[in-house]
């Protein structure tokens, strides 16, 4: 009822407020600022792709006006292995995230769920993990692994990316739980459910979404890892996107057109993957719990 | 909270043992061997030997050194507090300006929205990749148009001179890590309840008075929260000057990060960069405690 009658004023006041005129300089420098704006935030996207379809040549000196483009630097890249890095980053990428987001759900639920002695310790180990350098860790791990015989071995590789990314996922998964009221799982245990089926039938698929943003950003995460790739990994064939781009880059010489076309084959999955989960992931960042 | 039984503790550790046993080996294990090598003089070329224990002569010999002072220096100004400041103030400007009324009725609200998207789903690598291509000092697009419109006779190499090395690397953070503070305070902006505004209009209050008194305080847990966020990670960040200028010219942008690293692969000197790294850590454990203290706990406070 007050809904109703709280309603119709506050909607005039909305409507005059929407064709309140602003003054014409105002209007102009809005439109300026946006535009500047939206050309400082693209452009160098924008580049990306443009440069990436010029020919080498045409990217030193002031010659980029010519409507020339080319396919030329996607397949130099293609011949420099670039397919193969794909391969790689997607191999150990999809199978780290089906084996984190797991993980995490797990341990996620029963951190949202029940009450057990030391919680907060374990709150506060996953803070630790997450505000680590992840730098100080290179030499330890280089040593550590390459006793074992684990260097140039993309299995330690996947390790490595499941518990660098555990940390924010369980964290960012314990809020999408909390969302889920607990009268669900009561209810189903009361019904006679175990306590997995519970997790597994009920909790589950009402959390797919939140899962499926965590299992997303961790993707991202994993697919730019620039550090532990460049540690473990020195074997040519074996190497991860990030690390190809960065052959790209020669001692003297940079060949600009090929850097070009393996920047845009590193970021077109992190595009389109990114712009769908985006608004789930603001929502998370306000509760201060992925990793940039 | 759910209640279970004593013989179903089974089922509680069973689902906690992966996640944290992983991430216990993981990260306890490198974390105490960094210590301890951090007391010695182990060499990258010396594994096998081991290193000599020397005590804390690495920390000594850093805290005497002024050019590690320069490192400090230059980690936590130039890479950290300006670009940390510079993204909170014009991101939460770009966020009133992108929510403003006026913005809104232009319909630029979603254009805008769209291409800070961009440089957020681009690569940390990728970002300094196509900045380098921009900066280049011979065939760069802003040293063609500077040189072209007649400002400069010489071209600038951005990334190599010490006068505009730390603007130019500062630029592409800002670039790559603005849209995540324009949109998260957007986003925290649509929560402030409207009637406060139309309440505020009533009262006669001025713009000013509304955005201080209404919108700053509701904002505000978002932008503490952020800053603190964005903290840790540039000051972690080794992708951004490393790529970008390799610490140069010289070591003139060397920041811890790189420090650890040019001790350890270029140096070699394994223990003095590990003294390094436990410095780092250290440093960054302050902010893991702020962190926890005002973010975590008011979260997740009733869980615990």
């Amino acid at each position: 009822m007050t809904d109703i009658a709280m309603n119709p004023p506050a909607v005039k006041r909305r409507k005059r407020g929407l064709t309140r005129k602003h003054s014409p300089v105002k209007t102009t420098a809005a439109i300026v600022l946006s535009v500047l704006l939206i050309f400082f935030f693209a452009s160098p996207v924008v580049w990306i792709y443009w440069a990436s379809f010029k020919p080498s040549a045409s990217l030193i000196g002031s010659g980029t006006q010519d409507l020339v483009f080319t396919f030329e630097n996607y397949k130099n890249v293609w011949k420099n292995d670039f397919g193969r890095f794909m391969f790689n980053s997607l191999f150990i990428c999809g199978i780290s995230v089906i084996i984190s987001t797991s993980v995490a759900v797990c341990a996620s639920y029963v951190l949202s769920r029940y009450r057990f002695a030391h919680k907060k310790w374990l709150f506060g180990f996953l803070v630790l993990t997450q505000i680590f350098p992840w730098i100080v860790m290179m030499t330890p791990l280089f040593i550590m692994f390459a006793k074992f015989d684990l260097i140039n071995n993309h299995f330690a590789l996947m390790f490595c990316y499941v518990t660098i990314t555990l940390p924010f996922s369980i964290y960012l998964m314990v809020g999408y739980l909390e969302a889920l009221p607990i009268d669900l799982d009561e209810a189903a245990l009361m019904d006679g459910c175990s306590r997995f089926q519970t997790m597994r039938h009920i909790i589950l698929p009402l959390l797919a979404p939140g899962i499926v943003a965590t299992a997303t950003y961790s993707f991202l995460l994993m697919w730019t890892e620039f550090l532990l790739a460049i540690a473990l990994l020195t074997k040519t064939s074996l190497k991860t996107l990030p690390l190809g781009l960065a052959l790209f880059f020669g001692e003297e010489t940079v060949d600009w057109g090929a850097v070009m076309a393996a920047s845009a084959l590193t970021t077109l999955p992190a595009l389109l993957l990114f712009l769908p989960v985006q608004s789930r992931l603001i929502a998370g960042l306000s509760a201060g719990s992925v990793k940039g | 909270m759910l209640s279970y039984s004593k013989d179903q503790r089974k089922f509680v550790l069973l689902m906690l043992l992966p996640a944290f046993g992983m991430t216990a080996a993981f990260f306890l294990w490198p974390t105490i061997y960094n210590i301890k090598n951090s007391f010695t003089d182990l060499s990258l070329l010396g594994l096998r030997e081991g290193g000599k224990w020397v005590g804390l002569d690495n920390y000594i010999a850093l805290f005497n050194d002024s050019d590690f002072k320069k490192v400090v220096f230059n980690t936590l100004f130039w890479l950290t507090f300006v670009s940390v400041s510079i993204r909170l103030v014009l991101g939460f400007a770009i966020a009133l300006f992108i929510e403003s009324q006026l913005v809104r009725r232009l319909r630029l609200t979603v254009p805008l929205r769209m291409a800070a998207l961009l440089p957020w789903a681009t690569p940390d690598i990728v970002a300094v990749t196509v900045w380098k291509q921009i900066f280049d000092g011979r065939t760069g697009v802003i040293n063609n148009k500077l040189l072209e419109w007649g400002f400069i006779d010489q071209p600038i190499v951005f990334l190599g001179d010490p006068s505009y090395v730390w603007p130019a690397v500062i630029t592409i953070i800002v670039w790559n890590g603005l849209p995540i503070i324009v949109l998260t305070m957007a986003a925290a902006l649509q929560t402030v309840p409207r009637d406060l505004y139309e309440a505020a209009d009533i009262d006669g209050a001025k713009s000013w008075t509304k955005f201080w008194h209404v919108t700053f305080p509701h904002a505000l847990p978002a932008l503490a929260v952020l800053g603190l966020l964005t903290t840790i990670w540039t000051f972690n960040n080794f992708i951004y000057v490393w790529m970008s200028t390799s610490a140069g010219p010289g070591t003139f942008s060397n920041v811890l990060a790189t420090e650890v690293y040019l001790q350890a692969f270029v140096n070699f000197k394994l223990g003095l960069s590990s003294a390094i790294g436990t410095f780092m850590a250290a440093l960054a454990m302050v902010f893991g405690v702020i962190y926890f203290r005002y973010v975590v706990t008011k979260r997740f406070g009733g869980l615990m």
